[in-house]
């Protein structure tokens, strides 16, 4: 057995250390790609994997501004009118020049009920109330919406171009597994549920102009290995066999910093989490008693001892990465004394009970907070729901009947109009605090239609003031993404879209 | 076999299958959560996509309507799209179907070839140190959690040592093209020993994992027959006719010490199907293991549904086939 052993690892040893002519950079990555259709999935991993097989409209550079890709320019016309400019002279991985009428296919098979082949796309609404997507001439393409949606070209970086010739070939079925894209890297093997094996493409434009470097990928080959397990997928950056792995668990950082060859990299999500206060009902409804509650938590302690400093604190709704994000909020700084002169001042000299509910995942941070409350005179007690059921309970329609909700609210966007709007207008379908304050609603209306961008950022950024002071919510924290690279790689930032693009990537 | 018997058998499966249909469609029926939902999570959508993908996949329609659409489109060979995957559930299990059952056999074999040698050496030494220590083993075969064996492996032979792979099936360099899809037999009937060899280094590791519970047991069941094997008359009267003791052991004894030990074999490979669960996710291995547990969290239930059928069949079948080899090993007994 054991001589086996030796005989196979000298076998492969040898194999693996042959002069290697092509370089070649592997990903570990916790899920295969659900499907290669652009189009039919609403997963992030798997757009991942595909955002290296196929370039977009519109993309994002490293601070996460909207720039062009496939588009050179484009304009905003009036609230519900769109132009975008088509870039000359890109081909598909076929040979095929990508022209105006594979943009207006693309998006017309995204927002089109039935469009593809009778199913109906998952990711229609990330590309809103499109009325229209109509060719204007050969470069130019329109995009007319129904309502105004100011976030259009924030979410544009979601959708991937397709070939109209070539998924009229081969269908929707086909295009789950045969790509042709416009992007840096082709297809050369998916072997399912293990990896996904791509080579550079040769005749690539470049990419962005805006993001450089403007050229082909930097490596001949890279591969997205599937390793779901947390500690296999450590292993592995560990044993060399993969140069780069997301989803690096808190608890193994140290690892990862202590081995000479690798490293950890990290980056502010997407995702803001908050304790929503029930703004309609006793005793939350007092502006002091909300005030008392984030005087009383210590964020600093929690971000460190139970997030193992892998977050970062907010004073208000939005990442600080995010469009139109004010910076000079005022924080609520921990003040156990002040929180409990607040609540007499308020009517409640003895404290007041109330409860929390959250989800399972969130149990730990929900109870950390609770304690923090409880020490101040809000007595808390901690409910653990199940997610849809607590969603209900604490819908606008619903019967707000709770104290408090431990909840987050993604905004992949990156864009006010995406997360402010949804959980802090007055009704609207996130809010879970039943918030309601007509200044902020009229400034989330104004920059709604805005076309001026930095007068935009502006309304929302006073809205932010107004939010931050009122305290609808116990402002909480940003969790960070967690990558393990190797010190081989050179090129490659994580990017808050939680995207991993490759094609800047070199190793050595 | 009489080919009644074979007919009467085959009949016994449809009673089994209709009632794990039933079982499984109403579990996941009542299990809280909701593919639409977890499927829309990572962007909160509008309430209009999430009725659009509800009707897509045939949730917006009454639970008996939908079993009875499973059951008929199921008697057709018509498992329905994934969820997910948006993609025939049929295309999608054909897929990982070859890994696990490459997988399997490895570990199929391992078993035997450590647990026969194991057992008959701990009956033939009774009581004595390697006896104990074979106890000792399978005490620790059956109880160490395979995720955990599994980790210490990797960390042991991949990172530290660094003779074998941490994770995979194969390496990249190799594209060797299918014949039975098993990729270690494929790489050798296509010539290619260099593959072979990078096949197999993949297989050691998740093979011993999946491997060593089963071998625990077996090398138990071997040991109590060949115990028994050891004091029946023709073995006394062999040894009394002279023959050599090595000759006794392997020919006389083990051939039918060999009867029990083959058929818990076979009945125990079902049970390996449940442990590929937890050995291809460690082991990154690309099975139907890990695509039922990842299917099982997102509620895709086209596609577990399918695959519970058809593990019940597999079931069923490895029964069968404990029972016909019974009665080759021991033609004493007929069906």
């Amino acid at each position: 057995m054991f001589k086996a052993l030796t005989v196979t690892a000298f076998i492969v040893t040898t194999a693996i250390s042959a002069p290697a002519a092509a370089s070649e950079l592997r990903v570990g990555f916790t899920l295969d790609a659900l499907t290669l259709d652009p189009a039919n999935h609403r997963k992030r991993e798997t757009e991942t994997i595909i955002r290296n097989i196929y370039d977009g409209l519109l993309t994002r550079d490293a601070k996460m501004k909207v720039v062009p890709e496939l588009a050179e320019s484009w304009k905003q016309v009036d609230p519900l009118t769109y132009d975008f400019k088509i870039r000359q002279g890109v081909t598909f991985h076929d040979g095929s020049p990508m022209t105006a009428d594979d943009i207006v296919f693309t998006f017309e098979r995204l927002t089109k009920d039935g469009a593809m082949d009778g199913q109906t796309s998952p990711r229609k609404d990330l590309v809103g109330p499109v009325k229209s997507i109509a060719k204007v001439d050969d470069r130019t393409v329109r995009f007319t919406l129904s309502e105004p949606w100011p976030i259009l070209p924030a979410m544009l970086p979601f959708q991937e171009v397709v070939s109209k010739a070539f998924t009229e070939k081969v269908g929707t079925q086909g295009l789950a597994t045969q790509t042709n894209g416009t992007g840096p890297f082709k297809l050369v093997e998916w072997r399912k549920g293990d990896s996904i094996i791509m080579e550079r493409f040769d005749g690539y434009y470049g990419g962005a102009t805006d993001i450089p470097p403007v050229g082909k990928a930097c490596v001949d080959r890279a591969i997205f290995r599937v390793i779901p397990e947390n500690a296999s997928r450590v292993a592995a950056l560990l044993a060399g066999e993969v140069d780069i792995i997301n989803e690096l668990p808190p608890f193994d950082m140290k690892k990862v910093e202590a081995n000479s060859n690798t490293k950890v990299m990290k980056v502010n999500g997407t995702r803001t989490f908050f304790v929503a206060l029930n703004n309609a009902k006793k005793p939350f409804d007092d502006p002091r008693v909300r005030h008392a509650a984030n005087m009383a938590i210590n964020k600093a302690l929690i971000i460190d001892k139970v997030l193992l400093g892998t977050a970062v604190p907010l004073n208000g709704v939005m990442s600080p990465d995010a469009f139109g994000y004010n910076p000079d909020l005022p924080a609520y700084a921990f003040d156990a004394e002040k929180a409990k002169k607040l609540l007499a001042e308020a009517g409640y000299p003895n404290g007041v009970d109330a409860s929390i509910d959250t989800e399972g995942a969130f149990k730990e941070m929900t109870e950390a907070v609770a304690s923090m409350l409880t020490k101040v005179g809000i007595r808390t007690k901690v409910n653990v729901g199940e997610g849809s059921t607590l969603r209900a309970k604490w819908s606008p329609k619903g019967e707000k009947t709770g104290d408090m909700y431990f909840t987050s609210w993604g905004n992949g966007s990156l864009d006010p109009a995406d997360i402010f709007v949804p959980t802090l207008k007055t009704g609207d379908r996130g809010n879970s605090a039943f918030y309601s304050n007509k200044e902020v609603d009229a400034l989330l209306d104004a920059a709604n239609v805005e076309l001026d961008q930095a007068k935009r950022a502006d309304l929302y950024k006073k809205a932010q003031v107004i939010v931050n002071k009122d305290a609808p919510w116990i402002f909480l924290w940003l969790p960070q993404d967690l990558y393990g690279v190797s010190k081989r790689v050179s090129g490659w930032e994580p990017s808050a879209d939680s995207k991993i693009n490759l094609h800047d990537a070199c190793v050595k | 076999m009489k080919p009644l018997a074979l007919i009467g058998r085959i009949a016994q499966l449809l009673p089994v299958l209709l009632g794990v249909s039933v079982i499984v469609f109403v579990m996941m029926a009542l299990t809280p959560g909701d593919p639409v939902e977890i499927m829309l999570a990572d962007q909160q959508a509008t309430p209009e996509q999430a009725q659009a993908l509800r009707h897509d996949m045939g949730l917006d329609r009454p639970a008996l309507e939908r079993f009875g659409i499973f059951i008929g489109n199921a008697l057709t060979g018509n498992f329905g799209l994934s969820f997910f995957h948006r993609r025939p559930v049929f295309d999608v299990i054909a897929e990982r179907l070859p890994a696990t059952i490459e997988l399997t056999l490895a570990a199929l074999l391992l078993a035997l070839a450590i647990s026969i040698p194991l057992g008959v050496v701990a009956a033939v030494k009774k009581n004595r140190l390697v006896d104990r220590l074979a106890a000792i083993g399978s005490l620790f075969g059956v109880s160490l959690p395979g995720f955990w064996f599994g980790i210490i492996l990797i960390i042991l032979f991949a990172v530290q040592m660094r003779w074998l792979p941490v994770s995979g099936r194969m390496d990249f360099a190799c594209e060797v093209a299918p014949i039975t899809r098993l990729m270690t037999i494929d790489s050798l009937l296509r010539g290619r020993p260099d593959c072979f060899a990078d096949a197999l280094s993949h297989l050691i590791l998740p093979a011993l994992t999946l491997a060593l519970p089963m071998a625990a047991v077996l090398t138990r069941v071997q040991r109590a027959a060949m115990l028994e094997v050891l004091r029946s008359d023709y073995i006394v009267f062999a040894q009394a006719k002279g023959l050599s003791r090595r000759r006794i052991l392997w020919r006389h004894a083990l051939k039918n010490a060999l009867v029990p030990t083959v058929t818990v074999a076979a009945i125990e490979t079902g049970s390996l199907l449940g442990g590929n669960m937890v050995v291809e996710t460690v082991f990154g291995w690309p099975g139907l293991g890990r695509l039922v547990v990842e299917s099982i969290f997102v509620r895709n239930y086209p596609l577990v549904q399918a695959a519970v059928l058809l593990y019940a069949v597999t079931y069923v079948l490895l029964n069968f086939v404990a029972d016909i080899l019974y009665t080759l090993l021991n033609p004493r007994v007929r069906l």
